[in-house]
Formats: structure tokens, C-alpha cells, sequence
């Protein structure tokens, strides 16, 4: 009997010292994982430059595994776990099975993307984030300046993330214009790094009429930069770009309009005091105007009184004068372009 | 919907579908030369994403798109002559091979890459066109299929060429022959290795065109894994053709085609799932090879490495 209670209790030692290395006061080092380099102006560079932010201002190294590409990343994952990952953020909505796999196999907390459903404490969680606020911004504004009535919307893929800010383009485009038409167009199932197909589709949308382009893509949204470089609108004129989560300002050549910008960075503080605090898991996390965590890009393209117009706006957004509801399902997102064109 | 029957939509759409039909062509023309000689060439992927980053750093480089499609065929040769000495002449798993060299190369190019343009993202201009005289003038179908870069001519031109060399030439005699019967090619005194090498070679070096056409007109830039499983829809279109190159030709166009109907379905405002309207392409080629492939006879010796004197 009196082998049995030691064993017991040491078994329970054990086994609280083994638990005790996913809990608060071991989080010295996260991990993020991106399946492109984090200096895509984009979806990538924004969740590496937010992880190393959260990181420095936590006190924790980060360990950066970029251009993974979107297969299998459970061996980058057990390698950085192995390496001391206290966290390690899968920033892919394609890693959102072989992540949580990883978190139960090794008890290593991951962060991922596009999954509300599987919060588990302490373990896994989900920051599927939105945008929709700015989208509708962009949307009013896209609505202000098109010559042709017509925008375009060309996405990659469809992720509920993407879905919302699409959704909200839409919106904000209605509500400016109602007459105004919203033609969408996805590249693909998974197109995100499909340039050549963002660039046929984006000529295409051109050609059916639309002068602004609100694009979303990875690596594909440099083909929908280079079909709005290189082609004419209707009118001959110029045809502009709204760009999503990054800046690409420094490789703009005059046709960028504006960006959807996000900043990740509050988002990964916030998980790492969660981490800290025993808390991780248990909720979601939102970006929004109000902390400019999204915020609309100015470039030189955009009027002076449309710019006044569309911060006018935001501020009644903030104050929530205007409401905009995030649409995250792709059949929904769908039928909200049928109805913009009728 | 009005926009749907424009003019100017349908010539897009069709531009767009022989834009997206050339890579796939020039990689199933050249999966078609390596198969008939008996290698599989998973690597072709590989192959096409080396043509497709050199073929763009030599064209944003000099300037020159034609420059920029040698950079991508010898890009694409040098990917291959690995191929060679590692199945051809070391007689190794043509599919582990191929599919390590896929993988490599996308890692390779994916680095390579990040050092040199991850800041800048150049873009190259918009590639001249040569214009058919008369046929150019016809309504839609003039601009969407007769105003093109002179490549895209010189690759429907090239199928011809392969039919010649497949029926007419001792080398297209010698391919078919490593393919089938490697030990019968041998005793007339031909030697099997040496075929197969110049097969799997001209492979890499029209992948490498392909994927310099996907980069520097197809995109008008490089991003890593561009190629987005081009070569693998090669190795299909090669498959189903049965060693025939206009086969290979119709089974691009109709992929491209059905790309330009997703793109047409979603501009329409047809609300069904995007997922189904992207299955088109696919389900296309299905189609085709269920109708078509079930009589498919592929090379009796393919896969199979030739060592003289084996049994």
C-alpha cells in the first residue's frame, strides 16, 4: 500500500512537471510558420513582422520558418517544437489540420487560422481575423472614384478571413452606389501563389467593364498587379488597385489605390499574455478600425475631399453610426455579389 | 450579363485561355518525348520552375524576352541532366527522383528568390505581340487568338514538328523504340542510354520554355512556386495524348478553355459554389481520359531503367 501511494504521488509530480512546460512561465520563445517569404507586402510579411513585434515587446525570441509552401508542415512543426517553441503560430489557413495534430501530439500550443471551432485551453488557438470594416471602407471609396460604375473583386481562394473583407467591399460599394456593379472572380480553390492565373482573371474582370480592382492573394496578387499595370479600362483610362493586410507602396508603379492594411502584432501580444496567464485558448481575437489594427492605406491616387469622405465615415463606424456585419461564409459572400449586379 | 457577351470580355476570355494553354503544351510536348523514350519525368515540375526563375532573372535581366526563354531552356536542360545521370545512367527510381527534384527546385528557386527580389518584385512590360495579318482583323476570335508573342505561334508550330519527328525521323523511330523495346533498339546498335538522355533532356529544356513563358508572359513576374502543378497537368495531357502531339495541343486548349468558363461562370454572377464551377478544368480532362485514355497504350519499357544484358 505504502508503494503504491509513492508511486502514485510520483507519477502526479511527474506528470504536473510534464504539464507545467506548456503553462506561462516557459513562454521565452514562439515560433511562426508561413507558407511564403515574410516579405510579400502581404499576408505573410504582416504576420512575421507582427510576430517578431509581439516578440520584442514580450521579451521572447522568435524563431521565423518562411516559405514553407502549402503541403505538409508537421515535420517544420515538430522540428520547431523540438527546438523550444513555447508557441507556435501556423500562419496558413492550409495548416489548420496538421497544426492542432502537432499541439495534442507534442502538448505544444499552436495559434491557427479559419478554425473558431477547435479552441482548446491551453492548447490550440484560432485567430481567424477580419477586416471588414476597412474592406467597406475601400468599398465606399472604390464606389466614389470608378468612371465605369463596375468593380472588380479577384481573390486566390476562399477563406472565411478573405470571404468577410469581400463581403464588406461589397457593402461599402452599395451602399455609395447601389447602381454600381461588383464582378467576383476566384483564381482558384488554393491559388494563393498563382500569379499567371491572378493576372488572366484580373484582365478578364478588366475587360468585363471593371476600373477598380480590390484584390486578394498571396503571391497572386502581384499577377493582379501586373494585369492592372499593364492594362486599359473600358475608357482607356487608368485601372487601379486596392490591395488587402499589406503595403505595397515601396513597389507601387502609380496604380495602387489604397490597402486594407492589418497590423497582427496586438493580436500575438495578446496570445502570448494568454499563454502567460493560463487564458490561451479560451477566446477569439479581433482586429478593428478603432485601434488601427486596420486601417485604410493613403496614397497620392486618392482625392483629397474622397479621402475626408471615407475618414468620415470610419469614424461613424467607430462610434457605430454605421455597422457592418462580417459575412464569413463563401456562399453568402456569392450571393451578395449576385444581388450587387441585379 | 450584358458584359458577359461583349466583345472585348470574350476576347479576354479566350486570350486568357491560349495564355494559360501554352505552358501546359510545352510541358506536355516535352513529357510526351521523355515518356516515349520510357522515362516517367515527375521531375517536370522542376523543371519548369528552374526555367521559370532563371528565365525571368536573364529576361528582366537583359532586357530580352527571347534571351529570357534560352536562360529558361537552360535552366530547364541542366534540371533534366540531372535526371538523366540519376535514372538514365544510374538507372535510380524515376519517380522518387523526379518528385525530389520537384521539390528542391521549388525550395531552390523559393530561396534564390527571397535574396534577390523579395524587396523589389520587378515586373517586366507587357510582351509585344505579333499580329496575323487578316485574321487579327476577325472579330473576337482575331485579337484572342492571332495576336500573340511569336512564341506562342512557334509552340503550336512545334507540334507539328513532333508528329514529323515521331513518324518520319530515325530519332522519333529510336524514342519510340527505347520506349517499347530498349534490348531490340540496342542490338540494331543504337545506344538506349544515349536516346534517352537527348529524350529527357529536350524534356527539361521545353519545361524550361514553359515555365519562362509562365513567368515572363503568363505573369510578367517571378513568385515562388509559381508554376502552381503545371507540369504536373503536363504529365497528364502527355498521358492521355497516347504519344500523339495534337492530343497534346487539344488537351491544353481545352484545359485553358475551361479555365476561361470558371472565369466566365463567376463574372456572370452564377451563384453556385466556387469550388464546383473550378472543378471544370478538371473534370474536363477526367472526361477526356475516361472517353478517350481507356485505350491508351503506354510504353512497354516506361519507368523501367535499361541495363544492357538485363532480364
Amino acid at each position: 500500500m505504502k508503494n503504491f501511494i509513492l508511486k502514485g504521488a510520483s507519477a502526479l509530480i511527474i506528470s504536473g512537471l510534464m504539464l507545467g512546460s506548456a503553462t506561462a512561465a516557459d513562454v521565452n520563445t514562439i515560433a511562426i510558420l508561413t507558407p511564403e517569404e515574410g516579405t510579400d507586402y502581404g499576408w505573410n510579411q504582416q504576420g512575421v513582422d507582427a510576430a517578431k513585434a509581439a516578440g520584442e515587446a514580450a521579451g521572447v525570441e522568435v524563431i521565423v520558418a518562411q516559405g514553407l509552401g502549402y503541403g505538409d508542415v508537421r515535420p517544420t512543426l515538430r522540428e520547431l517544437a523540438e527546438d523550444g517553441a513555447n508557441l507556435m503560430i501556423a500562419h496558413a489557413s492550409g495548416y489548420n489540420t496538421a497544426a492542432p495534430e502537432i499541439a495534442k501530439e507534442l502538448n505544444v500550443p499552436v495559434a491557427i487560422v479559419d478554425t473558431p471551432s477547435a479552441l482548446t485551453p491551453g492548447l490550440i488557438a484560432d485567430y481567424t481575423l477580419s477586416g471588414h470594416a476597412g474592406a467597406y471602407l475601400a468599398g465606399r471609396m472604390a464606389a466614389k472614384m470608378s468612371r465605369s460604375n463596375t468593380l472588380g473583386i479577384v481573390v486566390s481562394g476562399e477563406p472565411p478571413s478573405w470571404n468577410s473583407q469581400s463581403a464588406g467591399f461589397a457593402q461599402g460599394v452599395k451602399a455609395e452606389n447601389p447602381d454600381a456593379k461588383v464582378i467576383y472572380a476566384v483564381i482558384g480553390p488554393a491559388a494563393y501563389s498563382d500569379a499567371a492565373g491572378g493576372k488572366r482573371v484580373t484582365e478578364s474582370v478588366i475587360a468585363a467593364g471593371a476600373d477598380i480592382i480590390f484584390g486578394q492573394g498571396n503571391g497572386s496578387s502581384f499577377g493582379m498587379l501586373q494585369a492592372v499595370e499593364t492594362s486599359k479600362a473600358g475608357d482607356g483610362g487608368k485601372v487601379l488597385f486596392i490591395d488587402v493586410i499589406g503595403d505595397k507602396t515601396a513597389i507601387d508603379k502609380g496604380n495602387l489605390l489604397s490597402s486594407v492594411v492589418w497590423n497582427i502584432e496586438p493580436v500575438y501580444s495578446a496570445m502570448i499574455a494568454d499563454l502567460k496567464s493560463d487564458t490561451f485558448g479560451t477566446k477569439s481575437y479581433a482586429i478593428g478600425l478603432a485601434d488601427d489594427s486596420v486601417k485604410l492605406l493613403k496614397t497620392p491616387q486618392i482625392p483629397d475631399d474622397v479621402w475626408t469622405d471615407v475618414m468620415a465615415m470610419r469614424d461613424d463606424i467607430i462610434s457605430g453610426k454605421i455597422t457592418v456585419e462580417p459575412v464569413f461564409e463563401a456562399t453568402a459572400v456569392r450571393a451578395m455579389m449576385s444581388d450587387v449586379q441585379e | 450579363m450584358g458584359s458577359l457577351f461583349s466583345e472585348v470580355f470574350l476576347g479576354a476570355l479566350l486570350f486568357g485561355a491560349v495564355a494559360a494553354a501554352v505552358p501546359l503544351l510545352l510541358a506536355g510536348l516535352g513529357e510526351q518525348i521523355s515518356e516515349k523514350s520510357g522515362i516517367l519525368n515527375i521531375g517536370i515540375e522542376g523543371m519548369m520552375i528552374a526555367g521559370a526563375y532563371f528565365g525571368f532573372l536573364v529576361a528582366y535581366s537583359s532586357g530580352s524576352l527571347w534571351l529570357g526563354f534560352l536562360g529558361g531552356a537552360l535552366a530547364g536542360g541542366i534540371v533534366a541532366s540531372v535526371m538523366a545521370i540519376l535514372c538514365v545512367r544510374l538507372g535510380l527510381n524515376q519517380i522518387v527522383i523526379g518528385i525530389g527534384l520537384t521539390l528542391g527546385l521549388e525550395g531552390l528557386t523559393a530561396l534564390l528568390h527571397h535574396v534577390q527580389f523579395s524587396r523589389t518584385y520587378p515586373r517586366l512590360p507587357a510582351a509585344d505581340v505579333l499580329a496575323i495579318p487578316l485574321l487579327s482583323d476577325i472579330p473576337v476570335l482575331g485579337p484572342a487568338l492571332f495576336r500573340h508573342h511569336l512564341i506562342v505561334y512557334l509552340a503550336v508550330a512545334l507540334v507539328f514538328v513532333m508528329i514529323y519527328v515521331y513518324r518520319r525521323t530515325q530519332l522519333g523511330l529510336n524514342l519510340q523504340a527505347a520506349g517499347d523495346k530498349p534490348a531490340a533498339l540496342d542490338v540494331a546498335g543504337v545506344d538506349v542510354v544515349r536516346t534517352r538522355t537527348v529524350a529527357v533532356l529536350s524534356t527539361g529544356a521545353l519545361a524550361g520554355i514553359g515555365g519562362a513563358y509562365l513567368a515572363n508572359i503568363g505573369a510578367g513576374i517571378f513568385v515562388p512556386f509559381i508554376t502552381n502543378g503545371a507540369g504536373f497537368l503536363g504529365i497528364v495531357l502527355a498521358m492521355l495524348a497516347r504519344g500523339r502531339p495534337v492530343w497534346v495541343l487539344l488537351g491544353a486548349l481545352l484545359f485553358g478553355i475551361s479555365l476561361s468558363l470558371t472565369t466566365a461562370l463567376q463574372v456572370a454572377g452564377i451563384n453556385i459554389p466556387t469550388d464546383v464551377i473550378q472543378m471544370i478544368p478538371f473534370l474536363a480532362v477526367m472526361i477526356m481520359l475516361v472517353a478517350f485514355g481507356r485505350r491508351s497504350s503506354l510504353p512497354a519499357a516506361l519507368g523501367i531503367p535499361y541495363e544492357r544484358g538485363a532480364r
